[in-house]
Parts: structure tokens; sequence; C-alpha cells
């Protein structure tokens, strides 16, 4: 096949695999949600003047008025305790939640990649011992883990990341692992080692490339649950730094007025909900693209 | 392999879980210095030379001047004495082996609870939605367990606050009890109730049907959210390998054979259908145990979650670092039952 047709034949591929996904119509509005999320997050870092935020990272209240005002068309989601606008706190919010989740998964993703990878790679007594250690994290409740080491390092936004890392990376060593052993028995690994190919080429031409997509959609469903169990930590008072906004620290601003302003913890937890929906909705379109048998 | 050679290999491997587990949990409490490990056994009030000999008395007890791995053991020996340290918060101060058994049985109580609604409701659901698939009721279903669980927890317990306790008020949703109910009753002193320290199981036994019964309203909401929470999962797994089931041949079988659709789904799919739910139970046991934190926290239900979050706030290293070993250890034996269970009921496992 000439540099052309392979070209050619890519190209095909990719089209077939848009116009499944582009199939999946719940798939393609979870993709507009996070892109408008992500839009967001830009714009908030790059641009935040463009729709008239002045301090991107911190919010900004309001003391001589700090009782929550329902929504009006000066605040379009009302305010929340301590007299802070929620609409344009939740602009600045998603910012910060949506980087510290990205980090979280970066972090989680290539630690355990690689670990998984390696372990199943080498097998043996090093297969064993890593297991056994994803067993061990496996049997502490993440939120509780995340939370004993988040104090240790010490409570701030980083640390928090940090800590839902360190318990998140066995998921993926686990999942690297398995998928790599599973392709490892496929018959074209089996041609390649019959006709020659050294160990190292058989890795990163044929195995890698055919186990790491799983991953990556397991890594894309895994978003959405990081940024909801990231908020969850800072709602039960991870958040010291009494202005960062945060979803979740704006949602427990807000608690002690449940009863008279509603808006004030609905908005911000929808705000959560909507994205966790969103990449899971992605995700689902993309496994319909990687795996063929779920296309009907 | 035969069903006690299983059982022993399955015993034998929760030795290193449960050594690994403990030295996290050791290793977090030593990894910012001795002070962390001094904070969990001193009380702060205590001050002056007094201090100094507590110091020392504890140096020697921890061998905290010797290398890390020997000063583990020694933790492990003080641990296994039942010797947890002090817990400084502001809902309890003390000991945490008693702060373990005054919010233990709060946190049981909820969780059992939870667990019951989360089958009663989960099964039916989870098989409905498959023999019924593409039904409205399945899109409906699927939809909103969908959005369930994609939900933080705190808002599915906010949402029942505003609709149920702010909206339409008929249940309360904070602590365990109306306060003016128990102001005059002996067994009920300062917040603590005797002997389980569940309120409505010591209502029950002192025969005080007024105060049973509003815990038991305090109870629900609390419970509802953690089910709710969980459920979500529950149906998602529980309608796919239904579905499974149901493509298989002998539930094919049984079909051709004219049975009625009644006797093939009760007697043939949804018992096998329910084999990965065992598995299913481990999962909910973690699930659990991580929600009761965020829940018990939003509903003031004063239990082990409610404890870590105040320890979190209070900066209360006895707190956080006892409710991790506990809340390990009881997710490692809950995993150990589900797969000597499944060893029990499924012979393929043990191969």
């Amino acid at each position: 096949m000439s540099e052309a047709e392979l070209g050619a034949r890519e190209w095909e591929n990719t089209k077939l695999s848009l116009s499944v996904f582009f199939a999946n119509k719940a798939a393609v509005v979870g993709l507009v949600i996070v892109m408008i999320y992500v839009v967001d997050a830009l714009i908030v870092q790059l641009y935040p003047q463009l729709i008239g935020i002045t301090s991107a990272g911190s919010l900004v209240p309001n003391f001589l008025n700090p009782a929550p005002l329902p929504p009006s068309y000066t605040h379009l989601f009302g305010t929340t305790y301590p007299g802070v606008d929620l609409f344009t706190s939740m602009i600045k919010a998603i910012r910060i939640d949506l980087f510290y989740s990205v980090l979280v998964v970066a972090i989680g993703a290539a630690v355990g990649s690689v670990i998984g990878v390696v372990s199943a790679s080498v097998g043996g007594l090093m297969d064993e011992i890593v297991m056994r250690i994803t067993d061990v994290f496996f049997s502490i409740p993440y939120l509780i883990l995340a939370l004993a080491v988040g104090f240790i390092l010490g409570r701030s936004l980083l640390n928090m990341s940090l800590a839902l890392a360190v318990t998140w990376w066995p998921l993926y060593a686990r999942y690297t692992r398995s998928q790599t052993l599973s392709t490892k028995e496929f018959t074209y690994v089996e041609a390649a080692k019959a006709s020659g190919v050294s160990k190292l080429k058989i890795m990163y031409k044929h195995i890698l490339p055919n186990s790491l997509p799983p991953v990556f959609i397991q890594i894309s469903l895994d978003l959405g649950s990081i940024m909801v169990i990231f908020s969850t930590l800072a709602f039960i008072g991870f958040i010291t730094n009494a202005s960062i906004p945060e979803l979740g620290y704006l949602t427990s601003l807000g608690l002690n007025y449940v009863q008279t302003a509603p808006w004030a913890v609905i908005f911000p937890g929808v705000a959560i909900t909507l994205f966790a929906l969103a990449v899971n909705l992605v995700g689902d379109g993309l496994r319909d693209v990687i795996d063929p048998r779920r296309r009907s | 392999m035969r069903l006690w050679v299983y059982i022993l290999r399955r015993l034998l491997l929760i030795i290193p879980t449960l050594i690994g587990l403990t030295f996290i949990v050791f290793i977090l409490s030593h990894v910012s210095g001795t002070n962390i490990i001094l904070s969990e056994y001193i009380s702060p009030k205590l001050t002056g030379a007094a201090r100094q000999i507590v110091i020392q008395k504890l140096t020697n007890e921890f061998h905290l001047n010797q290398p890390v791995y020997i000063q583990y053991f020694y933790w492990l020996y003080q641990i296994l004495q039942g010797n947890w340290g002090l817990t400084h918060t502001s809902i309890f101060d003390g000991q945490v082996t008693t702060a373990i058994a005054l919010f233990l049985p709060n946190t049981i109580m909820i969780s059992v609870v939870a667990s019951i609604l989360i089958w009663v409701i989960g099964v039916p659901l989870g098989v409905y939605s498959a023999v019924n698939r593409d039904s409205a009721a399945d899109h409906t279903l699927r939809v909103g367990s969908f959005t369930l669980y994609a939900m933080p927890i705190y808002l599915i317990g906010i949402v029942l606050i505003i609709l149920v306790g702010v909206y339409v008020k008929i249940l309360p949703f904070s602590g365990v009890v109306s306060p003016v109910l128990v102001s005059s009753v002996p067994w009920y002193v300062n917040g603590i109730s005797y002997p389980t320290h569940i309120i409505l199981i010591d209502a029950i036994i002192h025969g005080a049907w007024g105060i049973a019964g509003d815990a038991f309203l305090h109870l629900i909401l609390p419970s509802v959210t953690l089910a709710l929470a969980i459920v979500a999962s529950m149906i998602r797994i529980l309608r796919s390998s239904m579905l499974e089931v149901l493509d298989q041949d002998y539930v094919r079988l049984a079909r051709s054979k004219g049975l009625s659709e009644r006797s093939v789904i009760n007697l043939h799919a949804r018992k096998n259908a329910l084999l990965p739910v065992i598995t299913l139970f481990g999962l909910t046991v973690a699930g659990l145990l991580g929600g009761v934190v965020v829940v018990e926290t939003i509903f003031d239900y004063p239990g082990m979650g409610y404890w870590t979050t105040q320890a979190l706030l209070n900066s209360d290293v006895g707190g956080i670092m006892s409710s991790t070993l506990l809340f390990g250890l009881i997710l490692v034996f809950a995993n150990l039952i589900v797969d000597l269970v499944y060893g029990f009921v499924d012979p393929r496992i043990r191969y």
C-alpha cells in the first residue's frame, strides 16, 4: 500500500468513528455541555475581562448585604452567603473545578497506567506485589483515604487533588494491567512474536495502541466522578481559604440558608451534576466508537 | 479446588491486606514527623513540665527514637491493645475507643437501613427494567439512575431536605431526635442514649414509643439519601447482568419448553442475574462507608462520618487516623465475606 492509500484509509476510519459518535445524540449533547465548561474555563483563565470578571481567582463578598438574595436581573442565579453573586462565582468556580479534576485524572492515569503496563509485562513476583498493593488501596473507602491523605498534606486545593490522585492510581493500574494482559493473548501479537519482532517493539507497536484506548475511555468517564468527589471534599470542609470559588464550597456556603434560599445550594450542585452527566454521555459515545460490537 | 482450600487461601490473603492497611495509616500519621503521633495521644490542655513528662513516656512507649519500621510494630502493638489515642472535636473529647463505641452504632444503624432500602428498591427496579427492555418505564429508569449516578451525594441530601423537610414539612432533617422529647429522660444524658447508643433501639427497650417514633422519623431522610446515592449503580449493573442472563441458552430453553414468562424470570433468570450482585455487596459497603461521611455531616447525624468531618475541621489526628483504620477494617472484612459467599454460591469462582 502506498503512503497516500494508507492516509486515505486512516481518514475513512476517522470519518466512520465520527459518524458513529455523532449518531449518538445523547453523546453529542454531552460533548456540547463539556465544551461549554471548557470554554468557560478558558475564558476565565485567559480573558476574564471579556465577560466582566475582575477577580477570577476569588469570590467577591458583600458584607453589607450578606444574606442570600433570590435570582433577579442583577443576580441571575441569586446570591449566597456572604452576599456573593452565584452566577459569576460559578463561572469562576468551573475553571478551578475543571483544572483540578483534570490534574487528578492526569496524575492518576499517568502513574497508574505506567505501573499497570510494567506490572503486566514483567509479570511474576513483581506483578503479584503490585496487585497486593492495589488491593490495600481498594480496602480503604476512597473518600476516607483522600480525606486522611489530604489532611496530612494540609488542607488546600492542590493537596486535595494530590490526595485524590493517590487514591485513584490503583484503579488505572488494575485497568491497564488487565487490558495489557488480554491484548498480549491476541493472535496478532503471537504472529508478531513468531515473525521475530523484538519484545520492545511488540510492546509499543502492538500492545500499547490496543490496550490504551479503553483506558482513555475510563479516564474520560472518571473526569465527571472526580469532579463530583473533588467538590464533595470541598463541601465537607476541605477548603480553608474562605474566598476560593469552588462549586462544592459554594454549595456549603448556602447550606445554612437551605430553608429560605434553596437556589444558593441548588445551582452550584446542579452545575456539578450537569458536568458529570455530560462526561458520562460522552464516555458512552466513545465506547460505541471503540467497541464495534456495541454499534447497532 | 476444594471449598476449604479456597476459604483458607482467601483467609491467608487477608493478612498482607491488613498489614498494608495498617501500614498506610501508620505512615500517614508519621509522615509529618513525631509531632503528629504525639498529638494523637496528648491532650492539648496539658502544658509545661507535665507535657514534657507525657512526651517522654510516649517516646518510650512507641520507641519514637527508633527507625520507622520498628516504630510500626510498637504502634501496631498499641493499636491491638486497644490504645487508639485521643480525639478532640467539638462533638466529642476523650478516648478514641469511647468515641467509636458512641458513634459506630449510629452509623451501623443508618447503613443497615440504607442497605435494606437499596436491595428493596434496586433489585425489583433493575429486573423490571431489563425484562421490559426499551419500554417507557425502562427509559425513565435509565435516565433516572443515570442522573442520580451523576449527582454528588450532598446534592441528593439537599434536594430531599428542600422537598420533604422545607416545602412539605413532614420529616425532620437534623440530629437523631427532637431535643424537647428527651430533655427529661433518665436514659438520655448529654446527647448520649443508653445502653446501645442508638436512640431508636434504646427508646424501644425502655418502652418510650413516642421517642422511638420521633427517632424513626429522624432516621428516614439520612438513610434514604444514602440509599439513593448507591441504588443508581445497583440498578444499572443488575439491569445489564439480567439482560445477559436473559440471552443465555437455558433461558431460551425454558421459554421454548413453554414455561410462562413469569416462571422463566423468577425461577431461571433472576437467581443467576443476582450472582454478580453479590460482588456488588462489597461495592455497596464501600459506597456506604464513603457516603456516611457526607450524609451524616449534612443531617448532623452523630455517627462515625460526622465525627470524621469534625475531626477534619478541628485538625484532630486521632479522629482522622482511627476512622481511616476502622473504615478500612470494615471494608476488608466485608470483602472477605463477599468472596466467601461467592465461593459457596458459585463453584466456578474456586478455580
